[in-house]
Parts: structure tokens; sequence; C-alpha cells
């Protein structure tokens, strides 16, 4: 590489500045089949953006219908039970399996991972684009098996009652999960080759961002535990179709086995989706602290740690179910010890704000918010690990409160803040940032009156999928539904700020935030192949040489002071 | 590990203690607070206690954690166009050991406590009464030794209870809030709970029995009887399957017991349909009903001459009588189901006798004699 003199300042900026009206990989090809037949990664994720949005809304309805229903015991909206059994089920689907689990990889992963490691693509273009399209047969196969009758087997697909409902859509709603599964394994598989193969000369693995060490240990995840799902899903295929006894016991099978099976995945599985949520976290409050993130290398370490630790705990959903005490100990113990990496990261998060310049930006929000609501969803985690105590919370609603606390409050908030920190630099409009704020505030009361209520309905005894309950506890389920109103008014506004930046939004600098890392360096948005040239790397979380600047509304970086600096050339 | 393996025969004394404490009288239910129900039974102390101390952790945690969140947002506060602070800790190796050592102790106690008051959960006493329960959608049968049997659950108290619970058809779980305990029924093999109550409730009062009941969550008998539910999803009935616990002394309890294995036995054969019919109807109810509207079994208002008209019931068909057809369906749901309706029943076989089956074809056949609101025997001169 030859050396390029650099300017003190100015040209780079006035090379960001002259980008936008010219071409980005939004407007380097046009039409249909510019985009279905796209290998850019920036598009691929863009698509997955809209089908998980989408996803999301069809999730959001269900969860309304619920709550709705819930309002008042016996018949409120429907009078068959079976129609609210197939609600929640398909809530939980559908936010799991559609909504959380690619939002964060798959979505912003896709637009951000090789931007960020300063490549042109992930490693695997052809086999990137496979995935979406695996992943749009599961969604598809989804509103299928709705329209077979749908599925009233809970997100979980419990033996034997999996295999005795009479329900349409069993079998092609796991078909679609199994698909959707691979369509994971292969973002995953695309992701580790790409973090090990495509880092940019000079980004040693602890200069990486930390979002990337997020990733990556959530790519780690999703191959080593998704064909577990894969295979079990299909023996529970196997099982319905041809009768042949693997987990029903009237043929001779075990249904404990499968909840072995299933949570071997499905616990790991909480991590694929708690994991690239804190790398956004890490990220957000790094920049918007203008500060070097504290205890670098514990954040990236404790990653790693919770990805293995994820490996070893899945008995703990089986307290209850009839597995050895000897197996229950061992598991509560394990269980305990994921607490310590996440709390952490909590601190170090924590720590970051310490004498830093706090600038309170809508995806700031955001991430206050999850410090907020990951700190009760892990610590309620306590209450779940211990045995004594999960023998009387299991599977009541505070189980409910506790998951939505780390899926809803931490994982998919930390995917709204991403959402809002990177959205300027992949459609290149600002958002209304009042208004954003506005709405994280809304989103962040009704969520908490909706599931901080269901905290104190779960320990007082209330089951959770339950149609109907006892009048005493009326109370809580009228609070939480009218959370739940709340939070939904507060996402509407959150669309309605995100996408009127469309029509109103003003143009978005290249960096708008004071960034250092390299999504950071080129356009907004990107030009197709993201960078004009092969962008310098330096310290990532070093902002002192960043500075604001009125003209175009963002931040540039002095690139001369940092060589000046390390003494390294650009 | 020799603290560990300490700690088994330890938790195994502190229940006998416990249920030593329990014979000599003791103290009422503890009440509901903020977070938990009332408290009933002689494991629930030890539950509760471990539930404070890890809430108070928490509260603890959460408040540091938030208010330094909040003070040093409000301190550092940076609003645009000044410059950046350049003076701050990149990290502190000391601290960061001491904030991932100080938790890692913490959550070791918290382990080693509720490690030890789940053993006491787990443990039951060697002189426990055993009850046997079956669970089938949806509904509980609960066998007691002298071969009575009940859908409500009558415990004696002051004394360790151990259920051994297995189901007929799919997942469910038997929780008793009030008592701390859950256990999860699994088809295919026997699992076990136990716990020991000593605060009798008492016998249900007379409106509790109100046949026509549909759900239980009718008004509260003034007795502290305890809600029992099922938390495994099992299908459409599942959140129907709750029912009561009740405590009553030994003496109440043993003549319960009695009364309640023969009680089908006093009836006279020409009593049966009013007397047992509506009882044991309500076992059905969850699924059919009696005045005409069809739940996920038919209803059984007019069910006689609909079974008369069907092909297969006849002399010389597969069924001869329609009395044959009917008992078959209670004990062989299988075998015949008529569309539109699914194949949901469970199988009574072993829960209902000859005499029970004639009661309810009995009562099938006088419904008319019934008021289909209040379920109330209309020609009743003998009836009480």
């Amino acid at each position: 590489m030859t050396t390029v003199p650099l300017p003190t300042s100015g040209p780079i900026r006035d090379t960001l500045e002259a980008r936008p009206d010219s071409d980005n990989y939004l407007t380097h090809t046009r039409g249909v089949l510019s985009w279905v037949f796209t290998l850019d990664h920036k598009r691929i994720g863009v698509m997955y953006m809209w089908a998980v949005l989408a996803s999301f809304l069809l999730g959001g309805i269900f969860a309304l219908l619920l709550r709705t229903e819930l309002l008042t015991p016996g018949p409120t909206i429907t009078a068959d039970a079976s129609v609210y059994n197939k609600w929640f089920t398909l809530h939980g689907a559908i936010m799991v399996f559609l909504v959380i689990i690619p939002s964060i990889p798959a979505a912003l992963g896709n637009v951000i991972l090789p931007i960020m490691l300063g490549a042109k693509d992930v490693a695997f273009p052809k086999l990137n684009l496979f995935s979406f399209y695996l992943w749009m047969s599961g969604a598809v196969l989804c509103i299928v098996s709705l329209a077979m009758g749908g599925f009233d087997t809970g997100w979980t697909f419990y033996t034997p009652y999996s295999t005795t409902t009479d329900t349409g859509g069993v079998i092609p709603v796991l078909t679609a999960v199994f698909l959707l599964g691979f369509s994971s394994i292969f973002t995953g598989l695309n992701f580790v080759v790409t973090v090990h193969k495509l880092r940019p000369p000079g980004m040693t693995w602890f200069r990486m961002p930390l979002f990337l060490w997020a990733l990556y240990a959530t790519a780690i995840i999703q191959v080593l535990a998704t064909p577990v799902l894969g295979i079990t899903l299909l023996l529970l295929i196997v099982e319905r179709t041809i009768n042949i006894g693997i987990f029903n016991p009237s043929m001779g099978g075990d249904p404990v086995l499968y909840q072995h099976f299933f949570w071997f995945y499905s616990h790991p599985a909480v991590y694929i989706m708690i994991l690239p949520a804190m790398g956004i976290i890490s990220e957000i409050i790094a920049i918007n602290s203008h500060r070097s993130i504290f205890g670098y290398r514990f954040i990236a370490f404790s990653s790693i740690a919770i990805a293995m630790f994820s490996f070893i705990v899945w008995g703990h959903h089986m307290f209850t179910s009839g597995q050895s005490p000897l197996m229950n100990t061992l598991f509560s113990a394990i269980s305990f010890s994921v607490a310590i990496p996440s709390a952490v990261k909590v601190f170090n998060w924590v720590a970051t704000l310490y004498k830093g310049s706090v600038s309170l930006t809508t995806p700031m929000w955001y991430a206050l918010a999850f410090i907020f609501l990951f700190t009760i969803g892990g610590l309620t985690g306590l209450h779940l690990a211990t045995l004594s105590t999960d023998v009387h919370l299991h599977d009541t609603y505070f189980v409910v409160a506790h998951f939505h606390y780390v899926m809803m409050g931490s994982a998919l908030i930390a995917m709204i803040g991403g959402l809002h920190h990177w959205w300027p630099k992949i459609f290149g409009r600002m958002y209304h940032e009042k208004l954003g704020t506005v709405a994280c505030w809304i989103i962040f009361i009704g969520f908490n009156v909706t599931f901080f209520t269901q905290f104190m309905l779960g320990s007082q005894g209330m089951p959770r999928r339950y149609y109907d309950y006892q009048p005493e506890y009326q109370v809580y389920h009228v609070i939480s539904t009218m959370g739940s109103y709340i939070m939904a008014f507060g996402f509407t506004l959150t669309a309605v700020s995100l996408f009127g930046s469309f029509f109103t939004g003003q143009r978005a600098p290249a960096n708008p935030w004071g960034g250092r890392s390299l999504e950071w360096q080129c356009a907004s948005p990107p030009p197709f192949d993201n960078f004009a040239k092969t962008p310098r790397v330096g310290d990532c979380y070093d902002f002192t040489d960043v500075h604001w600047d009125e003209k175009t509304g963002g931040y540039w970086v002095d690139e001369s002071a940092d060589t000046a600096k390390d003494g390294r050339p650009a | 590990m020799p603290t560990m393996l300490q700690l088994l025969p330890n938790a195994a004394a502190h229940a006998v203690a416990a249920a030593a404490a329990a014979q000599s009288g003791a103290a009422e239910p503890s009440p509901r607070t903020f977070w938990m129900p009332p408290g009933a039974s002689t494991i629930a102390p030890g539950v509760d206690l471990t539930l404070e101390v890890i809430n108070w952790i928490c509260y603890a945690f959460f408040a540091v954690i938030v208010a330094l969140m909040v003070y040093f947002v409000a301190k550092y506060r940076h609003r645009r166009g000044e410059r950046f602070r350049t003076e701050f800790p990149h990290h502190n190796t000391p601290l960061e050991i001491g904030w991932s050592v100080l938790p890692t102790l913490i959550v070791i106690g918290i382990f080693v406590v509720g490690f030890r008051s789940y053993l006491d959960i787990y443990t039951a006493p060697k002189n426990a009464f055993d009850i046997k329960v079956t669970a089938q959608k949806w509904g509980w049968t609960f066998q007691y030794p002298n071969g009575a049997q009940s859908e409500d659950l009558y415990v004696p108290s002051g004394k360790p209870v151990r259920l051994v619970l297995r189901s007929n058809d799919v997942l469910h779980s038997l929780y008793i809030p009030d008592f701390r305990v859950k256990r999860d029924v699994v088809p295919g093999r026997y699992t076990y709970m136990w716990f020991q109550c000593d605060h009798p409730t008492g016998l249900p009062g007379a409106e509790l029995r109100d046949p026509n009941a549909k759900t239980v969550s009718g008004p509260l008998d003034a007795s502290q009887r305890h809600a029992l539910h099922c938390t495994e999803y099992c299908g459409t009935g599942h959140s129907k399957m709750n029912r009561y616990v009740y405590v009553l002394d030994e003496t109440t309890f043993g003549e319960w017991m009695s009364k309640q294995a023969q009680w089908i036995d006093d009836i006279p054969e020409e009593e049966l349909f009013f007397k047992a019919g509506p009882k044991l109807f309500q076992r059905c109810v969850q699924c059919h009903s009696l005045d005409g509207v069809n739940g996920i079994g038919p209803s059984w208002k007019g069910i006689i001459d609909r079974v008369k008209a069907y092909p297969m019931v006849g002399e010389g068909k597969k069924y001869a009588t329609y009395q044959d057809y009917i008992r078959t369906s209670i004990l062989v749901p299988g075998d015949y189901v008529v569309p539109p309706y699914a194949n949901a029943m469970p199988t009574f076989k072993g829960q209902l006798n000859d005499k029970a089956i004639d009661a309810l074809i009995g009562y099938m056949e006088h419904l008319d004699d019934f008021d289909p609101k209040t379920g109330k025997y209309l020609k009743a001169p003998a009836a009480k």
C-alpha cells in the first residue's frame, strides 16, 4: 500500500460531502430484479430489515389481541380458548423465529458488519442471498400454516401435545422453523469466515469494534446450536407423520428427551438474541459518550464467555420436569455463572459514562433504557436460577415478565436503538430526533407498565398461557394491558419518526454521531463498493480527534493528528 | 466438596425438625405480601426467605446501577459544540476484578441458600401419606388409599403428604401457589411431590358444590382453601384445570375419606340418576353441555335420541343398544367418533365403575326432568 499524504483537514470532509448525491448502493442499479438477485450485503440486509419489521408488526398485533383478551377473566374478545391458544403460539413463534433471532445479525449485521470491517462484502455473498431466500421460504411457510388452520402448540412445541394436537398448521410451521434455522446457520457461517478472513491490515482482534465481537460470538452459537434444533424438529415431523415413537410415550418415546433437545438449542438461542444487542449497546454508549469504552477486553471476553456458558445451562428450563435433583443442582450452579459476565458488561457500560461527554441522542436514550431494563431482566434471572424459588415461579407470569425484559426490553430495544443509530448511514436521511426520543420514552414507560406488573402476577401464582383466570388477578391484567397499548402508541410514533425521514428528513452526514469505527468513514448511504479507498484502521474508540462540523451537521475525524500520535502511516 | 455433601443429611434433618414442630401445632399461614401469596406449607417460610434475600440483593444492585447511570449522564452531559473531555480512565484492573469477584461470591451464596431449601422441597419424609394423582385433559383425579376419589384435593393437616403423579395424555403440571410446590406430570413415568400443611381449611361450603358452576372462579368461600393449577400448557382447556385444596384435621379427613369411598354404593339403584348423575357430570362439563350448545364434545341434550338414530346402533349392528354405545364412548372414546367432533375425549376406564356409568346413562335419559339452567331435579320429592 502506498502512503497517501494526508492534509491536515478538509479533503476527507470534501469527499464525504460530495458523495451522497452521486452513486450509492441504493441507486447503483435500478429495478426490482436488481434487488431480487442482488449480492450486495447492504441490500440483502435492507431486505431482511423490511421483512423483520413486517413480522414485528404481525407479532405485535397478536400481542395486542392477547392482552385485550386478558382484560377480563373468561371470554373478552373471543369465546374460544383454542383461538387464544393460537394467538399466543403465533405471537411467540413469530417474535422468536422471525423477529428477534434475525433482527440484529441478519438485518443490521448484514449491512454493518462488512463496512465495519472495511470489507467490500461478506465472505460468501451468494450464500448470503441464499440464506435470505431460505428465511423468506420459512416466513411464507408460516403464513401457509396459518391458512391451514394455524397451530396451538406454544412456540416450544412440547411433546406429546405437539404430535397429537389436531390443528392443521403444525407440520408447515415445523418445516418453516427448520428452514429459518438453516438460514441462521448460513448467516453465522458467513460472519465467522468474514471476521476471520476479511479484516483489513491493522485491525487486530483487539482493534475490532465490540459489535463485531458480539456478532462473532453470536455466529459461533448459531453455527453450533442451530443444527440441534433442526434435527429435533425433523424428528418431531417424523413422529407426527409416520408415527415413529421418539418423544411420545404412548409409542415408546420420552417427552423429557424432547425438552432436553429443544432447550439445548433454545437456551443458546437466548444469547443469539441478546449478545448482538449487547454489541450494539457497547457501540452506542461509547460513541455517544465520546470516550474510549471502559474495559474493552473485559467486554470482548465476556461475550465469548457468555457464548460458551450458554451451551451448558439448558437444564434450568426443566427444574420441575422430573429431571434428577443432581442434574437440577448442577444446572442451577452453572446458570449462575452466566450472571457474572453479564454483570461485568453492565458495570463497564456505566463506567464508560464516567467522565465522558454524554450526548443524549435517540440511540443513546435507547441504550440507557437498555441498561435499566436489562438490569431488571438479568437480576430476576437470579430468582429463576435458584432452585427453591424457581419451583414456585416456573411457568408463571414471573417467567413471562423475566424473558420479556430480556428479549424485548433488552434485545428488541437494542435493535430499535441500533436502527436509529445506523438509520442515517443506511438510508442517508436523518429521522426526527425529538419525535424519536419522545417515542423511546413512551415505549420505555409502556414496557414497564406492561411487564413489571407481570412479575407480581407471576409470584402471586398466576400460571402462564391461561385464557381464563381467577378474578383476584384482574387488576394486574388490566394494568398490563394498558401498558401494552401505551407501548403500541410508542412504536407507532417510532415508525412515524423513522419512515417520515424519507419524506422530510435532512440529508445525513457521513458521521452524525462522531463515530470512529470504519462505517462512519464512508458516505451515507455507503457507495456500492463501500469504500473508495481502503480505509485506515485506527483505534475505533479513540474519539480525541473527532470534531464537530457545523457546515455538514456531522463530525469529522482529524486523521493527521492520529497518525502523528501512533507514528504509523495511514 | 465436603460442604455440599454435608448439606444433604443436614437438610433431611431440617425437614424432620419442621415436621416435628408441625405436630405440636403451628402458627397461622403467613399472610399475602406484595410479592407472595399466603404461605401455608411447612416449606413456604424457607422459600419466601430465599426470595426475600434475593429481592434485597436485586434492589441494592439495581439502585446502585441506575443511580450511577443517571448521575453520570446528568453530570457529564455534553452539548453540541463543547470540547470533549479527554481525562478519563480507560480501564482499572483492580476495579474490574473486584466487580467480577463480588457478584461471583454473591451468586455462590444464593445458590447454596436455594439448594438447601430445594432439598427440603424435594425430599419427602418417609412417613408421608400417599395420594395418587391422575391428570388428563382437562381435569384431575385424586385417589386415596381406601379407594376414594375426588376432583378437588383433600389432605390431612399436620402430616406430610406425597402426591404420586401420572398423566393419561399430554404433559401437565401440578402447582399449588400457597404451598410453593410444583411438579410436571409426565405421561409414561411417575413423578412425585410432597408438602405438609398444618392449617386446616375445613370442608367446602355448600355454595361451592353448585353442580352447574362451569368454572371454579365463583365467589370465594370464606375458608382459606388453596388454589391448585395446571401450569404446563395442555391445550384448549388448560386454564380450566383449576381445582382447590382442602386441608382437614385428621378426624374430619378420615370421615371424609370413608364417606367419599362409598358415596355411590349407598345410593339405591333407582335414585342413581338424580343423586349420582349430576355429581358425575361435573367431570364431563368442560366439554359437554346440557342446554344444546355444542362444545368440544356434543351437548347431552337429546343425546339418547340421536344415539338411537346412529347407523351403527341397533340389533345385530356394532352396538346392540344405545347404552352399549354410550358405555363404549366413555371407556374407549376413540372407538367410534361421530363427525364433526375430534377424537379429543380421554378414557374414563378405571375411574368410573359400572354403577357410575349406569348413573350417567340414567342422567342422560332423564335430562328433561332437570332444569337446564340450574340443574335442579324438578320431580324431586325424594331428593333430600
